[in-house]
């Protein structure tokens, strides 16, 4: 599933990213890579706010959509 | 020992860097750009004890890649041997994405020292690290600093004088048993003792054989395992740098693999040095659950800038009064000496008209910008102005522009050149492009005195709800721009929002007096060289013709160049000669506009009820109504900003055509609206 569908308080592991090359750069460089695990903490009209790596990340609609993930145990 | 200590300071945006760095310095630094690029570089000197250090702020960075300015910039600097020692400041309470940048800057071979900032934050929140078993994993020495308390300052500045020439290494002890699956390779490695970082055994083999072919081609290869590293991961710099045949070795980029594996050695540290980890990120948790919630996100915020502008104004026009009277008492002594020093009266009109009536009606409106500078600087060192862009990226969204956007055009309240500046952070260059074109729209603090003065002047009661109205028709022209540019962009949703939210800290009073220090200072710095220029140029073109001194001003060459203006502007209501000319003065300085006008209209303190009531008795004279200077607020608000903005956006657009179309568009803008806005009031007020 896309993590835009995730609910908020659940945990997430990072099974693929479709994203450009940049942004995908970008993302590992903060600790969001494959294999990655995540807590999703709030959502608003499509931008999403989790916890990965020790750390809270806002990302925006796109990247929420072109992240794939699945259910992970917390 | 009298050799200077180059020390870096580098580490994550957010981990207190700054405020460690003033706390050395205090506020003498040397603020300039890096060369070729407008990436800003902080430098400051100091002695301790016997040595003396120069400390450089390198930017704040992730990661130490190549794929943006600032990572490059920082690499390239420490890489060119410019740096004695590297101070890494990592942000204690988020230690485990800190530390990524640490083993990379570790992996660089350079003396590093890692602070441990926000030491006190941890401790409040009951979470405990392990001082004596992190240093032991990492083979750097780690010094717990509070930058906010000023402790532990002395401590890390001994260890750089101490640890400068230190390359070789602390005994390093760890297991690297927490990757997943480690695939067997050729042979087993054995660098836990040599290497902080150690990778599967893969990336080893590959490391191996890389590092022999780049000794073979290359002779003096500083760093070869970080060289074959960035070739595992394909850095474009580096394969340019260090070209050769890697077929078969690197058949695909390995970057990945490399972050997993720096992050699984991380989450192995963070397991064995911190305790109670989850205890302190609760209460941040609590307070988003209110600020970024999904329906009350944007009301809090709402009410936060309202709060902001109403103490702007407020309090503002409350310390005022005391400027007021001290440059008035100021301005009658003065002219009493120059009369007494029987100057001549040429003089005293150059002083008093000229200069005191541009410069000192400049500085009454000092304590306003003093407050909108200090809610500015609270805002961004609380941790909220992160949030602020999550918040509102919906809205900009639908602007297609990123939530992120928001935060330079929330800057541009304050000034419009470090926001246009901001706009960096955009990785789009579209999406930078219209944010520069937007930003200029938020009324920054210069154009405050205008509205201030303005509808004081015209609106009685109502000058607070006049001067506000500026602000919110600024960010609704903004907003119309905005969606009517994305009209000619083809491509759509192209908006992406990526931030970091840390965690909320309770603002740092040095950290905030330093940054609205620097604000001050510019402006006084402003009002004491751009502002008395041109001051002194409106004074002389509207005091001469090219016949000498002329007593009527309606003959200068002041009135000429005026009066070219006006049928242009005669539309917009603003068909003045002295406003005309105002408004070109005021492309100095926003706040000139002010001091223009009382210049021309020979008012020595346009601030106290004596100098406004001439001012208003002048302009009736003129004809000059309260709809006109509601068309003078809204063209102040949108024109051409000024020269120092002008030249933040060539600097950012690296285009000079493209610059020259910004001008032509605020320009543009400015005429339509207030011609629209004069025109319909015209119609309104003759039924």
């Amino acid at each position: 599933m896309k993590l835009i569908e995730g609910k908020i308080g659940f945990c997430y592991k990072v099974e693929d990213m479709a994203l450009e090359k940049l942004i995908e750069r970008r993302l590992g460089a903060l600790g969001l890579t494959k294999g990655t695990k995540l807590y999703l903490l709030n959502k608003k009209g499509g931008s999403l706010i989790f916890k990965v790596r020790g750390t809270r990340l806002a990302v925006g609609k796109k990247i929420a959509e072109a992240i794939f993930v699945e259910e992970a145990a917390s | 020992m009298s050799e200077q200590l180059n020390v870096g300071f580098i580490g994550n945006p957010n981990c207190g860097k700054t405020t460690l760095f003033n706390a050395y310095t205090g506020a003498k630094l040397k603020v300039a750009n890096w060369p070729g690029v407008t990436v800003e570089k902080k430098e400051g000197a100091f002695k301790y004890h016997e040595h003396s250090f120069k400390l450089v702020d390198l930017p704040g960075i992730y990661s130490l890649t190549s794929y943006t300015m600032e990572e490059k910039l920082s690499r390239q600097y420490i890489m060119e041997g410019e740096v004695d020692v590297i101070v890494d400041i990592a942000d204690a309470s988020s230690l485990e994405r800190n530390l990524y940048l640490t083993l990379q800057l570790i992996e660089l071979g350079k003396p590093v020292i890692l602070a441990l900032n926000m030491m006190d934050i941890v401790e409040e929140r009951g979470m405990e690290i392990d001082l004596h078993r992190l240093p032991e994993m990492l083979g750097i020495p780690v010094i717990p600093v509070s930058a906010r308390r000023r402790t532990g300052l002395d401590i890390l500045m001994h260890t750089v004088a101490h640890h400068k020439s230190k390359i070789q290494q602390c005994v390093l002890e760890h297991h690297h048993d927490k990757a997943e699956g480690v695939t067997k390779g050729m042979h087993q490695h054995q660098h836990h003792h040599e290497y902080v970082m150690v990778y599967d055994d893969v990336i080893e083999d590959k490391i191996d054989e890389l590092i022999q072919i780049v000794r073979g081609n290359f002779e003096h290869v500083e760093n070869p395992r970080w060289v074959a590293l960035k070739l595992l991961e394909q850095d474009e710099e580096i394969i340019k740098k260090y070209p050769g045949n890697y077929n078969g070795i690197i058949d695909r980029s390995y970057e990945n693999d490399i972050i997993n594996q720096k992050y699984d050695f991380i989450e192995e540290v963070i397991e064995e040095v911190v305790v109670n980890k989850a205890k302190m990120q609760e209460s941040t948790d609590r307070a988003d659950k209110i600020l970024t919630n999904r329906f009350l996100g944007v009301p809090v915020f709402l009410g936060i800038m309202a709060v902001v502008f109403f103490l702007t104004f407020t309090v503002g026009d409350f310390l005022k009064i005391g400027f007021e009277y001290g440059i008035n008492a100021f301005s009658d002594n003065l002219l009493k000496l120059l009369v007494k020093l029987s100057a001549s009266d040429l003089v005293i009109s150059l002083v008093i008209d000229g200069v005191v009536a541009g410069v000192g009606g400049i500085l009454t409106f000092l304590p306003n910008i003093f407050i909108l500078f200090l809610a500015l600087a609270i805002l961004e060192d609380s941790g909220y102005m992160a949030r602020v862009a999550y918040v509102m990226d919906g809205l900009m969204g639908k602007l297609g522009l990123s939530g992120r956007a928001f935060i330079p055009m929330l800057l541009g309240f304050g000034c419009t050149v470090p926001a246009i500046m901001a706009s960096r952070a955009l990785e789009d260059k579209k999406d930078r492009f219209r944010t520069i074109l937007i930003t200029p729209f938020m009324s920054c603090s210069a154009r405050l005195p205008i509205y201030v003065l303005f509808s004081q002047l015209f609106f009685g009661k109502h000058a607070m709800l006049a001067a506000y109205s500026m602000y919110v028709l600024g960010l609704f022209v903004a907003i119309f721009v905005a969606m009517a540019m994305r009209l000619f962009t083809k491509k759509k949703e192209i908006h992406t929002l990526l931030i970091e939210l840390p965690e909320y800290k309770t603002p740092n009073i040095r950290t905030i007096f330093i940054y609205v220090w620097d604000k001050v200072k510019d402006y006084l710095t402003k009002a004491g060289t751009t502002i008395f220029v041109a001051s002194v140029v409106v004074w002389f073109i509207m005091n001469f013709n090219e016949t000498g001194l002329t007593t009527n001003m309606g003959d200068s060459f002041g009135a000429s160049i005026g009066k070219i203006m006006v049928p242009v502007l005669k539309p917009a209501g603003l068909g003045f000669w002295q406003v005309v000319l105002s408004l070109i003065s005021g492309l100095a300085a926003k706040e000139v506009v002010v001091s223009s006008f009382s210049v021309l209209f020979h008012v020595s303190n346009i601030n106290s009820r004596a100098g406004q009531d001439i001012l208003v008795n002048a302009l009736a004279v003129e004809g000059f109504s309260a709809i006109n200077a509601y068309a003078l607020m809204i063209f102040c608000l949108l024109y051409t900003p000024c020269v120092a903005t002008l030249a933040a956006i060539k600097r950012e657009l690296h285009s000079f055509k493209w610059s020259l179309f910004a001008v032509c568009f605020q320009l543009f803008v400015a005429w339509t609206v207030t011609t629209m806005f004069y025109q319909i009031a015209q119609i309104i007020t003759k039924c």
